[in-house]
């Protein structure tokens, strides 16, 4: 040990002491260096070590007899029932106990699917999630107390106020009654109805649904709901299809699960048709990211078709494949573009192509609809204005767009010849 | 004078350059430079790491040192070795790091300092008040426990303190520990051999709780088989079993429990129903089985063992180089039979340069490869829809073309091989390549894309017309992926046509359905599978002879052949090892 500190502090002190410039933090730096060649085993040092007697002898074993002691009753061995139930009921409690992600409460059905999970990694995973359900659902509880309590204070705050202001009060003079929700649904479902009549089509291929676990679709739908919502709301919505929906399907029960009775009432066409069969095929445009071929503009006589799939087994080129099978065209989003990329797939959930298409549609300005891709996916827009101040930034962010541009502009060549 | 200036100069300039690679900040400067040294040297680092607080006496700190000196100086001539003796380019052990090493891939540079911010730790029993007074110099007071425990475990505290905590805890607490502390110390008293301790926790946790959870189930079993109640562990492990699958690592306790016992036949059982349940057993348990059949002189027990080798050669695995070890102490353990054991490693030809035995070859019989040449239509091409990497019709097209030709000799994945080489003209490098294998008199395929064909400054024209007339060639749609039709074309010409590309078809092989069929494959493309190693354009191009010995555990009866991992060389799981293990009897 000493001669290896030694041969160190010469190496260190013969090469490094003529380069460093006195500071502070190289001092620090040695002293730190120092106490840690010199005292292996770090020690607490507590304050008033020598007051101590030292010689006080410490009761080492005493914990264990309080804990047998303790005792409520004495049994042999562990007594686990034979009902697997039970046994992983108790097995969850323990784990509790050492903090682990497990929930503090279990209904049977949950229990009953955690014994059914085939490996260890899905058990945990399914506690794990439930576990994070349950965190949720406690905070919005706690939220929704603390509301409901600050609301009572008001009110009451209010009532004693009111007791002396009642009288001075009048009814204000008003043009119109506070609008309500529904007159905002009146006015969204006359624009729907129009565009079920005039609007421009826009399909989704519910064709997936095998291609995905029960979980998977679940986030389907939800994305699917999150986009028809979206469309609703806008000010010229597209007239959605849902081709390929199979009565009593999967897609059909979770949808009419979720929508309930409105289902019936959507402003939209369901049909268990392929687009292909109702529409022309030299008009429809299949979306997919595998596709070669980059949207450049977005055309109002096309129909454009959108896979509903969500796709987290990483199947490759499914939907493309679906293209090439239907012998349709195909597109891509010009994100390489427009962005520059850094992290995720290039998939984009259904709302987000939904809300980018409606802006393309309405404005035809790529920087504005691609507003919707998320955020952390990429670090800006190649072309950039904004950053006006830091001028080499904006050299070189031009250099390599006209670089990327470029290389778009021959990749697109060869593909394109080909087609 | 003149010297030691030059000298200076030249250090000064390796640090500057270090300095900037470590990133800038002049704040950091300091720190970099004093950092670079110890980067530098890696014999300085390692002085360095081995300060570390849990190392105690000088001499076993000298010793290590040594050793690690020894061992670097061996790995670099094992090194030096190696890259001579390399028997395939792509797929020997070690290659991919030392690739990426190459190419500047660091994976292991520790930026961070050797060593974290200093913990304190108490040295002694604490008695409660000065308990107390720690914890209040602790800032998160209401895990204060648990992580004074989990530091203790980490520099592996004397048991005694970490009793002192619990003493503490409990009077506090009214005489109650709660689990976690108590795992906790059961993790201490385990990884420290405490037997008399562990039996005393399993008294206690076996009458407070009705059930446990997997780990305290594993820390007791572990630290059960070490004691006279070490049959005790096997209740636990069926205690694990009525909920959860218990891992490989219980089940290689409780075997190893039994053999330390000397319970040949339970450990068997065990064994059995660990590999019926799937479980890989880890390599200690592999290797306690030999370590522990050394002393035993029973032929029905060596019988088993060398079951284990066959499960190996099956499973297609390589063991580590300490199992390797006590495989061949064993053998050598062996009385009458005179086993005798050596480290070699294989001959091009397949040729063991120990015994001068040949090895097993590399190539299919032809049930295996009229198997694999079905599941890779079937798996890789088709894959349950045609139109994901192809289309029908192109299928069509492709099969038509190789009914139209001769069998060839070797298949080129055109773009694959073309883009090796940035610097060079794509259509020149396929021409050249194309030309020196004609002139072999050998039946070429080249298999690329329909863009190939057109006019551009990388595919001139007349070269590619050149091509075209000298072997036959099939152009693919460009959104098609031409490996499957390299693979299929390959398989379809029988059993001496190669292929040459330099990817490593990982994703084709995992289209595959089962491990039997991806060993098959791999095994195919060792022995297929042609690499360039050398092209400069207009000259002689150079390729890596493929392998034709298997890498597998194998026997004659009289011999036996086990290739292992080396200690030093980091594998991927794409490569075989290059080390053997040749075992003899000698007569």
């Amino acid at each position: 040990m000493n001669t290896c500190f030694k041969v160190l502090r010469h190496f260190t002190r013969q090469s490094v002491l003529p380069f460093v410039p006195p500071k502070k933090g190289a001092g620090l730096y040695f002293t730190i260096l120092h106490k840690h060649l010199s005292s292996r085993t770090p020690v607490l040092s507590y304050p008033n070590k020598e007051n101590v007697p030292p010689i006080e002898k410490i009761d080492l074993d005493e914990w264990k007899n309080t804990m047998k002691s303790s005792l409520p009753e004495e049994t042999s061995t562990f007594t686990t029932s034979d009902d697997s139930l039970t046994a992983t009921r108790e097995w969850i409690e323990m784990c509790r106990l050492l903090n682990r992600e497990v929930p503090e409460h279990i209904s049977d059905e949950d229990l009953k699917m955690i014994a059914e999970c085939p490996s260890k990694k899905s058990k945990k995973k399914r506690l794990k999630f439930l576990y994070v359900k349950e965190i949720h659902k406690k905070a919005k509880k706690e939220k929704q107390e603390r509301k409901r309590a600050e609301k009572d204070e008001i009110k009451k705050q209010k009532q004693l106020g009111n007791a002396e202001e009642s009288e001075s009060t009048e009814l204000k003079n008003v043009y119109l009654l506070p609008i309500q929700d529904k007159a905002f649904k009146t006015a969204w479902d006359w624009r729907n109805a129009q565009a079920m009549m005039f609007g421009q089509p826009l399909i989704f291929d519910m064709s997936y649904d095998n291609f995905m676990p029960a979980r998977d679709l679940k986030n389907t739908v939800n994305q699917l709901l999150e986009s028809e919502g979206a469309n609703r709301k806008n000010i010229d919505p597209f007239h959605i299809f849902f081709c390929n929906l199979k009565v009593g399907g999967d897609y059909h029960k979770e949808l009419l699960n979720r929508y309930k009775e409105k289902w019936d009432n959507l402003l939209l066409t369901t049909t268990e048709k392929s687009p292909v069969d109702i529409f022309p095929r030299e008009n429809l445009i299949y979306l997919t990211a595998d596709a070669p071929k980059v949207m450049t503009t977005f055309r109002h006589d096309k129909i454009y078709i959108i896979g509903s799939f969500v796709d987290r087994c990483s199947q490759p080129r499914v939907s493309y494949a679906n293209a090439k099978r239907l012998n349709l065209a195909s597109e891509r989003l010009p994100l390489d573009q427009y962005l520059h990329w850094q992290i995720g797939n290039k998939n984009l959930t259904l709302d987000q192509m939904m809300r980018i298409l409606l802006t393309l549609k309405n404005t035809g300005d790529w920087e504005e609809a691609l507003k919707f891709v998320p955020r952390r996916k990429h670090s800006g827009y190649h072309s950039v204005s904004i950053d006006s101040k830091n001028f080499v930034k904006e050299s070189e962010i031009k250099k390599s767009f006209r670089k990327q541009s470029s290389n778009a502009w021959s990749r697109e060549l060869w593909w394109c010849k080909d087609d | 004078m003149m010297t030691f200036l030059l000298s200076f100069c030249r250090s000064f300039q390796i640090l500057w350059k270090n300095r900037l690679n470590q990133g800038p900040g002049l704040r950091n400067q300091t720190f970099s430079v004093l950092y670079s040294y110890f980067h530098f040297s890696r014999k300085e680092r390692r002085y360095f790491s081995l300060t570390l607080p849990f190392l105690q006496n000088t001499k076993s700190i000298n010793l290590l040192i040594s050793k690690t000196i020894s061992s670097r100086k061996n790995g670099k001539n094992r090194h030096r070795q190696e890259s001579f003796v390399s028997p395939h380019p792509l797929f020997s052990a070690g290659t991919a790091k030392k690739k990426s090493e190459m190419l500047g891939y660091k994976k292991d540079q520790q930026h961070c300092f050797p060593f974290s911010r200093p913990v304190l730790l108490p040295t002694k029993p604490l008695n409660s008040e000065e308990w107390e007074k720690v914890k209040e110099n602790y800032e998160q007071k209401d895990i204060f426990e648990n992580w004074m425990m989990a530091q203790m475990i980490k520099y592996n505290c004397s048991i005694d303190i970490a009793k002192s905590l619990l003493s503490w805890k409990a009077r506090k607490n009214n005489g109650i520990v709660d689990y976690k502390l108590l795992i906790g110390y059961l993790t201490l008293c385990v990884s420290q051999r405490q037997t008399t301790e562990v039996i005393d926790v399993y008294e206690i946790v076996k009458n407070r709780y009705k059930t446990l959870e997997l780990e305290g189930y594993t820390l007791l079993i572990e630290g059960l088989i070490h004691s006279d109640r070490w049959r005790e562990a096997l209740i636990l492990l069926e205690d694990i079993k009525k909920v959860i699958l218990p891992s490989k690592k219980n089940y290689g306790n409780c075997i190893k429990g039994a053999l330390l016992n000397q319970e040949m036949n339970l450990a068997w059982n065990l064994y059995l129903e660990m590999l019926n349940q799937r479980i890989i057993p880890t390599w200690e348990t592999f290797q306690d089985f030999f370590d522990f059949a050394k002393g035993v002189k029973n032929s029905q027990f060596e019988r088993r063992l060398l079951d284990i080798l066959l499960y190996l050669r099956h499973n297609q695995m390589y063991p580590t180089e300490p199992f390797a070890q006590s495989i061949k102490a064993w053998f050598e353990s062996i009385p009458e039979k005179k086993w005798k054991g050596e480290s070699v490693t294989i001959h091009k030809s397949g040729q063991c340069s120990a015994c001068g035995r040949m090895l097993e070859s590399i190539h299919l019989n032809s049930e295996e490869y009229e198997f694999l040449k079905q599941r890779v239509l079937k798996d890789v091409l088709d894959g349950g829809d045609q139109y994901r990497k192809t289309t029908p019709e192109e299928i069509n097209r492709f099969e038509n073309f190789i009914k139209s030709c001769p069998p060839f000799d070797i298949v080129i994945d055109g773009l694959n091989v073309t883009k090796m080489f940035p610097k060079i003209r794509e259509s020149q490098t396929l021409l050249d390549v194309v030309s020196q294998l004609t002139k072999q008199n050998l039946k070429v395929l080249v298999l690329g894309r329909k863009h190939m064909l057109n006019r551009s400054w990388r595919w001139q024209k007349s070269e590619m017309a050149a091509v075209q007339n000298m072997a036959y060639c099939f152009f693919a749609d460009n959104v098609s992926e031409d490996d499957a039709f390299l693979l299929y074309a390959t398989l379809n010409s029988g059993n001496h046509c190669r292929f040459l590309t330099r990817d490593l078809l990982r994703d084709h092989k995992a289209c595959l359905p089962d491990d039997k069929t991806r060993h098959l494959f791999f095994r195919w493309q060792q022995g297929h599978q042609l690499v360039f190693l050398n092209y400069y354009p207009g000259k002689k191009v150079i390729f890596q002879s493929v392998l034709t010995y298997d890498t597998v555990v194998q026997t004659t009866g009289d011999s036996w052949h086990i290739p292992y991992d080396e200690k030093m060389v980091e594998r991927y799981s794409y490569e075989v090892p290059t080390k053997w293990l040749c075992l003899q009897q000698q007569n």
